[in-house]
């Protein structure tokens, strides 16, 4: 009479495989079954909780090895369940898209490099339809995060969790931003069977990264326009996602899926006040320098930074090297370079790209345009995006918030007032711009401070393929 | 607390040292404290920006202060304070109709001629007036949902510059453990503060005996896997707890990301840092205390009581008994003083002592108690009304 405590004894004794704050905890195992069975470099012994402890990005591997008999253990891991897509309305792949998910398919865990503007969205929802279970979509900043759940609705009818804005709303479906999922990964990483990174470079780094290790999705999902990182960082994601399943370069794309754009630099100069005061600020950091470099040959901009913590003087000549910059940046005759390209352009929307929140906003107060800006509610950027698009606002001037991923109306102009050298920016900047739109070109425009060192980031710019073919253009 | 951008700490000797005002060398501080907390404490309707701008002319003279250490005193102001964040909605309204009745003027040029007539300033004002109001008006209102455009509602700060100062020094060592990927403890007293702290701040631990002292070792669940700063947070939060405890040294492994190589950071409890946290009294309750006096110092048929000078634990569960016994021959003995309290916390109590059931462990149970609620209990023990018999205690003793 006595079946019921033997059982539950029996699974008191059961070895058991849990999901535990962002690890995998196995108890009961003996060292040499570990061993015997995993091998070396799975698991390691955690005195303070007497069992076994792994990372859970390990889980396919284990579940593989435990096979179907599972020796005895419990498995009490994964929290996943199928969806069943109401109303999938995606529209026809194009064939570079049909490319990308049958090879990502074939392994299921990969990157897929494509430009922006040629569709990254709709290989990831297509593999999300195919795929049809928990799904957790991980973008870098928040604006993205809502337009995928945007796209989650219309193209597979389903009102996705959000987790991250002060909003933790988990579902089988759910979007968040890097920061949220690594911070709540612990919590979450055995609800979800597939994971997709959107602009997916942003992974690497020690904490970050976090996100990847602590899920146990078998399925994982990279998307970039630019896989390759500055800091070598890029190779971490093989282990992290996946290899390269697919690769499509810019340049087989122009005149294909993107239109054919020209690139015209308007070099402005700066007022006789701006320029004396550039020039007393140039001659304080330089001398500086100077001097430093005489002491110490080793003395870099890396070094004076540091110092800001502890030396007033260092702090001094930052604040001299960054209000430098805001010349540059906010360079009155910018406004009226902007004047007249709205005057030449009127009646086509434009997007005008600042290289600061500041001078986005002297921007929308000289011409009253919208300014989307990171604190933009949701409603805000809605209606700025889509007035835009609906030609109910002229123009929209935008920060950094823009320079990723985020889905613009279709413009054709695009002015870049200000903003930062490297290659990648570069690239997704023009992202913005390229959207395909019967034979109409499109036109990318640079306004920068001439004799600053504005014109010399530019040139940098110019050397990404992306750019080449630049022209000079005189107002 | 303050972010990592705002940390100030400089290496010295193969350790780092967080920045620390002194009393003494800084004692200009004291000064500057008053004025930052005069300008917030008069600062009621006044935006963000202008109370930060306002600090910084406070230190306009000061060429060796770094301004991180104007942000940082700025940050900890703030989080002292409220500010009122403007009605958004309407804001968000305003905007949107001010650049709704732009659009149809669009661009606005700053002379007219024959093809674009919408003079910027004209346009402006009439906008402005539309509304009621004056451009300079409008314009001021137009971003006011910035934070930096937040105006501060109310502070309930520091009651003078010295607790400024002291949370200060505070906070720029809790941000240097925002680094830490382990904090060790070596603790001849407060055990149960210390473990309490670091267990609300989420950490783990590892309890070593060593001979006259314990080892804590604190980190978080990963940490065995890979050196992780995932819990320097948790470190920092758990710092103030362990200020307030007496009998500590403690050594954290730091992994900057500035720096290649690992670096240690020591503190104890000499550092004279002032966490506002209140040291727990000696004793739990007053049955406790009198219980200690009944007994006094002398030992009783050779057993001599000592304060929880003892853990028993097992994996990431700890217990301390309130009393521990010590015979001359050696013996140990602990005792528990079981009293009022609610049934959820007694399960949960008596869920742990199961854990020791090997353990020479008794109790002194309240006999309101035993009216009350079934003990399922493992352990001897004897029941006391008021006051703990000190002879039931010594027969318990020695019955064993």
């Amino acid at each position: 009479m006595n079946h019921q405590p033997s059982k539950a004894a029996k699974i008191l004794n059961q070895a058991k495989l849990d999901f535990c704050d962002g690890t995998l905890v196995l108890d009961q195992w003996s060292s040499q079954a570990i061993t015997r069975i995993f091998g070396e470099g799975i698991w390691t012994w955690d005195g303070r909780s007497n069992a076994w402890r792994c990372d859970p990005i390990h889980y396919p591997n284990i579940r593989k090895v435990l096979g179907s008999n599972s020796y005895g253990t419990l498995d009490r891991v994964p929290q996943w369940q199928p969806i069943v897509w109401s109303d999938i309305q995606l529209p026809e792949p194009r064939a570079e898209q049909t490319d990308a998910v049958n090879a990502w398919s074939a392994v299921r865990r990969g990157v897929v490099v494509m430009p922006t503007g040629t569709g990254k969205t709709e290989v990831a929802l297509r593999i999300m339809a195919d795929q049809a279970c928990s799904t957790l979509i991980v973008a870098p900043i928040r604006d993205l995060m809502y337009q995928w759940h945007k796209r989650i609705l219309k193209g597979l009818g389903y009102d996705a969790g959000i987790i991250g804005d002060n909003t933790y709303n988990v579902k089988p479906v759910s979007v968040t931003t890097f920061d949220s999922a690594c911070i709540h990964m612990p919590k979450l990483g055995n609800r979800f069977q597939l994971l997709i990174f959107d602009e997916c470079h942003h992974l690497p780094g020690p904490i970050r990264s976090d996100a990847a290790r602590m899920s146990i999705a078998p399925m994982r999902l990279g998307l970039t326009a630019t896989l390759e990182r500055g800091d070598g960082q890029h190779a971490k994601l093989d282990e992290l996602i996946g290899p390269l399943v697919y690769r499509l370069e810019i340049n087989q794309v122009r005149g294909a899926s993107l239109a054919e754009f020209d690139v015209f630099r308007v070099p402005v100069f700066l007022s006789e006040r701006e320029r004396v005061r550039y020039d007393q600020l140039s001659e304080v950091v330089s001398s500086y320098v100077y001097e430093r470099r005489q002491e110490d040959s080793h003395f870099t901009w890396k070094t004076l930074c540091a110092e800001t913590q502890s030396s007033g003087e260092a702090g001094i000549i930052l604040r001299a090297y960054r209000e430098k910059k805001s010349i540059e940046d906010r360079a009155v005759e910018k406004l009226r370079v902007l004047e007249d390209l709205f005057r030449l352009h009127k009646g086509t929307p434009m997007i005008i790209f600042a290289g600061s929140n500041a001078m986005a906003r002297d921007v929308s107060c000289r011409f009253l345009i919208p300014c989307l800006l990171n604190h933009c509610g949701k409603a805000e950027r809605v209606d700025y995006l889509d007035g835009l698009r609906d030609g109910v606002y002229p123009a929209i001037v935008a920060n950094q918030v823009l320079d990723e991923g985020v889905d613009l109306p279709e413009v054709k102009i695009a002015v870049v007032i200000g903003g930062m050298a490297s290659t990648r920016q570069a690239k997704q900047r023009l992202g913005r711009i390229l959207r395909r739109r019967g034979d109409e070109r499109a036109i990318l425009y640079e306004v920068v401070a001439k004799d600053t060192n504005e014109t010399g980031r530019s040139r940098q710019r110019r050397k990404s393929d992306a750019y080449a073919g630049t022209r000079n253009r005189k107002f | 607390m303050l972010t990592r951008e705002l940390a100030i700490a400089s290496f010295e000797n193969g350790e780092l040292v967080p920045d620390r005002l002194n009393r003494k060398t800084d004692a200009a501080y004291l000064g500057f404290a008053e004025a930052m907390l005069a300008i917030y404490r008069s600062g009621i309707g006044r935006t963000r920006r202008l109370l930060h701008q306002a600090v910084y002319r406070v230190f306009d003279e000061q060429l060796d202060c770094p301004g991180r250490r104007i942000q940082a005193f700025c940050k900890l102001l703030d989080d002292a304070a409220e500010y009122s964040k403007g009605d958004r909605k309407k804001i968000v309204q305003l905007r949107r109709s001010v650049f709704r009745a732009a659009a149809e003027q669009h661009p606005l040029v700053v002379e007219r001629d024959a093809l674009f007539e919408s003079q910027e300033s004209e346009v402006k004002r009439r906008i402005a007036e539309d509304l009621g109001m004056s451009w300079p008006e409008l314009r001021g209102m137009l971003f006011s949902d910035l934070i930096e455009n937040h105006e501060l509602k109310c502070f309930h700060g520091f009651p003078d510059g010295a607790a400024l100062l002291s949370r200060y020094n505070v906070a720029q060592t809790q941000a240097v453990l925002f680094d830490a990927i382990k904090i060790t403890v070596r603790a001849t007293g407060d055990f149960k503060q210390i473990l309490r702290y670091a267990k609300l701040a989420r950490l783990m631990h590892r309890i070593t005996r060593r001979s006259d002292h314990y080892r804590f070792e604190f980190d978080g669940p990963a940490s065995v896997l890979r050196g992780t700063h995932r819990y320097g947070v948790a470190m920092a939060k758990f710092l103030p707890g362990l200020l307030s405890c007496r009998g500590w040294s403690m050594e954290a492994v730091l992994r900057p990301r500035s720096f290649r190589q690992r670096i240690r950071f020591r503190l104890d409890d000499g550092c004279k840092l002032v966490s506002g946290i209140e040291a727990d009294s000696v004793f739990d309750s007053s049955v406790e205390e009198a219980f200690a006096m009944a007994w006094g110092e002398q030992p009783r048929d050779g057993w001599r009581l000592e304060r929880e000078t003892e853990i028993l634990h097992v994996g990431q569960t700890a217990f301390f008994p309130d009393f521990v016994f010590v015979n001359e021959d050696g013996r140990r003995a602990m005792l528990e003083i079981v009293g009022f309290w609610t049934p959820e916390y007694l399960i949960a109590k008596f869920q742990v002592l199961k854990q020791f059931r090997d353990e020479p462990v008794f109790l002194a149970i309240a006999q309101s108690l035993k009216e009350k609620v079934v003990i399922p209990c493992e352990h001897p023990a004897i029941y006391y009304k008021g006051a703990i018999d000190v002879v039931a205690v010594l027969e318990m003793l020695n019955g064993r």
